[in-house]
């Protein structure tokens, strides 16, 4: 009987509201980093009985105690500042990460985090990272003579930590790059970059990449050295399928069937219908069904609900073509 | 020569100062239900204000408004052009930041003036001629979703119009400069070239005012045959992230006049004033026919607003060093 069609999540969860009034209130010096920190855990064990109780196969910890995905990293490092607030749409601000010199990392970023995730549950908890092109890109940089140069060293630090959490006892380890589709005459430095970091990193490697420009960085974004590659499939209605048909995708996928930008709760029929696609040319223990992207954008309630559509969908799938997790 | 100084499109809105006015913190009051329409009117006016005074003060010749009303650098304007539509949020090129994606769904046709009112109130605050900034019409173009014309070319030539249409306006409002963002015309390729003729071809007919094309992040190599012969005043360059586009002012006609981007607007690294006005000194000795102006290479809203008020500071500085050395 064939084995496959795991169910994961990209990464981040929605915070609850009460974790966001509380990380307000810590940003104006009203709670201590102590109080913060016992509701980010206290939050982070909701997240985990969460997805136990959807049913997925491989958790994560739902980053509830990060902010920006790059900041979070830069904050913790040697060689970044962090700057004044800078616009990305209407009214959405976020402090981007100004590289001042060499960038170190000196401590572990999440390692005590996954630790602790990991405690909670007996289902495998995924690493999570960002990757070294897209901390490069969404960095200011005023040390370095180049964007390679920059990425290169970024790649090592991410190694490191890639590196504690296969210690630690990471079976999965993802690291980010969302940026890799923006810039594809750079996909050749992003590849080098990534390779760095996941290097001798003894786990299933994974990262993941938003819709770009496919026409120009497929296929060979499958030089991409890791085992999986996860992808925004329901957003582009899954025409990516088109693509794999013209050449073949060669490694496994992280298939996205949820649009995490749409707070409409996807029917278990149309998920269905999105794996049965899939079916037709990957095998089945190629695919590792999830959401487009994170779900920090979404209320709980929504997160909840778009998760249960489709892990009912994954059983049924499951169940019709005899295939077992 | 003096060589005088611009800013391309839209600034950073938050205050230097605390406690100044804030339209962010306005506009998270109103969601929250604590401010009204009325509050962000008078924060956005505050807000356009300082970012005027700001530019007088460090001495730029030619300041705009900041576009502080605008989400993006599309939306504002394609939101009051009957037959767009405004979908969801997309990243913006290969930047960190976002646009709504404006759609066609009918004919476009411009009804009414979108931005004039933005402008003589801006206007109105400042001591000098501001430019007033809209979408180029190709970048509008490549933006958009088209579901109603028949060919990019019907589409693209459609958008043109409409921009030409509010170009007037602003006219016979008195605006002596007109510039138009467009990234896109660094992206096209060779084959893109009638595409690019049918939106610009529409936008400098009959002009009065002073027009500006520019274009951010890459050189408009490909299409420059393109766009040579169009009337516009003066072409916008980013010679820094596109140091390719040094060897288009060769090629830029006559006594036209060529803004030169070497003033980083996609990094918080300031630049020597000195090493700038050496680059100035550069592109005098490439041709003596042009004048020149001295830019950020894109909207200084890509860096956070202390950052962005140094390099404002760096430009005049440096216009001033290459006024000097070019006697």
């Amino acid at each position: 009987m064939p084995r496959g069609l795991w169910t994961t999540t990209v990464g981040s969860f929605p915070k609850p509201p009460h974790l966001e009034r509380a990380r307000n209130q810590f940003a104006r010096g009203e709670i201590s980093a102590e109080r913060l920190n016992e509701l980010e855990r206290e939050a982070t064990i909701e997240v985990i009985r969460s997805q136990e109780e959807i049913g997925l196969d491989i958790l994560v910890d739902g980053e509830l105690y990060r902010g920006d995905m790059t900041t979070f990293f830069a904050e913790r490092m040697d060689g970044f500042q962090i700057s004044n607030p800078v616009r990305s749409y209407g009214n959405r601000y976020y402090r981007k990460p100004v590289a001042t010199g060499p960038v170190r990392r000196t401590d572990p970023w999440t390692v005590d985090w996954w630790k602790f995730a990991q405690s909670q549950t007996s289902k495998p908890v995924k690493g999570m990272l960002t990757g070294p092109y897209t901390m490069m890109d969404w960095s200011f940089n005023e040390h370095y003579p180049s964007r390679e140069a920059l990425a290169m060293d970024l790649a090592e630090a991410i190694r490191e930590e890639a590196i504690a959490l296969v210690e630690a006892g990471a079976k999965f380890v993802q690291v980010d790059e969302p940026a890799i589709s923006v810039r594809p005459e750079e996909l050749k430095l992003a590849v080098r970059a990534l390779g760095r970091a996941v290097e001798g990193v003894k786990a299933k490697t994974i990262t993941h990449i938003c819709y770009g420009d496919f026409d120009v960085i497929y296929p060979a974004l499958l030089d991409l050295p890791v085992d999986m590659i996860d992808l925004e499939m329901a957003n582009s209605r899954y025409d990516l399928l088109d693509r794999f048909r013209q050449h073949r995708f060669t490694k496994e996928i992280g298939y996205g069937v949820l649009d995490v930008h749409s707070h409409r709760i996807e029917t278990k029929e149309e998920v269905k219908q999105g794996i049965l696609r899939g079916l037709e040319i990957l095998k089945p223990e190629q695919m590792y069904i999830d959401p487009d992207c994170g779900l920090k954008t979404r209320t709980v309630e929504e997160a909840k609900e778009k998760l249960a559509v489709m892990v009912a969908a994954v059983r049924e799938v499951r169940k019709e073509r005899g295939i077992t997790a | 020569m003096k060589i005088e100084t611009t800013l391309s499109g839209s600034f950073p809105k938050l205050p230097l100062e605390p406690g100044a006015p804030n339209v962010r913190v306005v506009r998270n009051r109103m969601d929250q239900g604590k401010a009204t329409d009325r509050d962000l009117v008078e924060a956005t006016r505050e807000t356009t204000r300082r970012i005027i005074a700001l530019q007088e003060s460090a001495g730029v010749d030619i300041p705009v408004d900041g576009q502080v009303a605008w989400d993006d650098e599309q939306t504002y304007f394609a939101r009051g052009v009957q037959g767009f539509e405004i979908a969801g949020l997309i990243r913006y090129l290969d930047s960190n930041t976002y646009y709504r994606q404006p759609e066609i769904a009918g004919p476009l046709s411009w009804t009414r003036p979108v931005t004039v009112e933005d402008f003589r109130t801006a206007q109105g605050m400042a001591h000098r001629p501001l430019k007033a900034v809209l979408p180029g019409p190709y970048s509008l173009y490549r933006f958009s979703k088209d579901r109603h014309y028949r060919s990019p070319e019907e589409a693209a030539r459609a958008i043109g119009e409409v921009l030409a249409r509010e170009a007037k306006a602003l006219e016979e409002a008195g605006a002596a400069w007109i510039h138009f963002e467009e990234p896109w015309l660094g992206r096209a390729g060779a084959s893109d070239a009638s595409l690019v003729r049918a939106a610009l071809e529409p936008l400098f007919r009959g002009r009065k005012a002073k027009t500006v094309l520019h274009v951010p992040f890459r050189a408009p190599a490909a299409v420059f045959d393109a766009v040579r012969d169009l009337t516009w005043s003066v072409l916008g360059l980013d010679l820094v992230e596109a140091p390719d586009a040094w060897s288009l002012i060769s090629k830029v006609p006559e006594r036209r006049t060529v803004a030169l981007g070497l003033i980083d607007a996609r990094n918080t690294r300031l630049e020597d004033p000195s090493d700038v006005a050496k680059a100035v000194g550069r592109a005098r000795t490439m041709r003596s026919d042009l004048a020149w102006q001295l830019c950020p290479t894109a909207s200084l809203e890509y860096l956070p607003v202390d950052r962005a008020a140094m390099k404002v500071s760096r430009l005049t500085e440096a216009a001033r060093l290459a006024s000097g050395n070019g006697g």
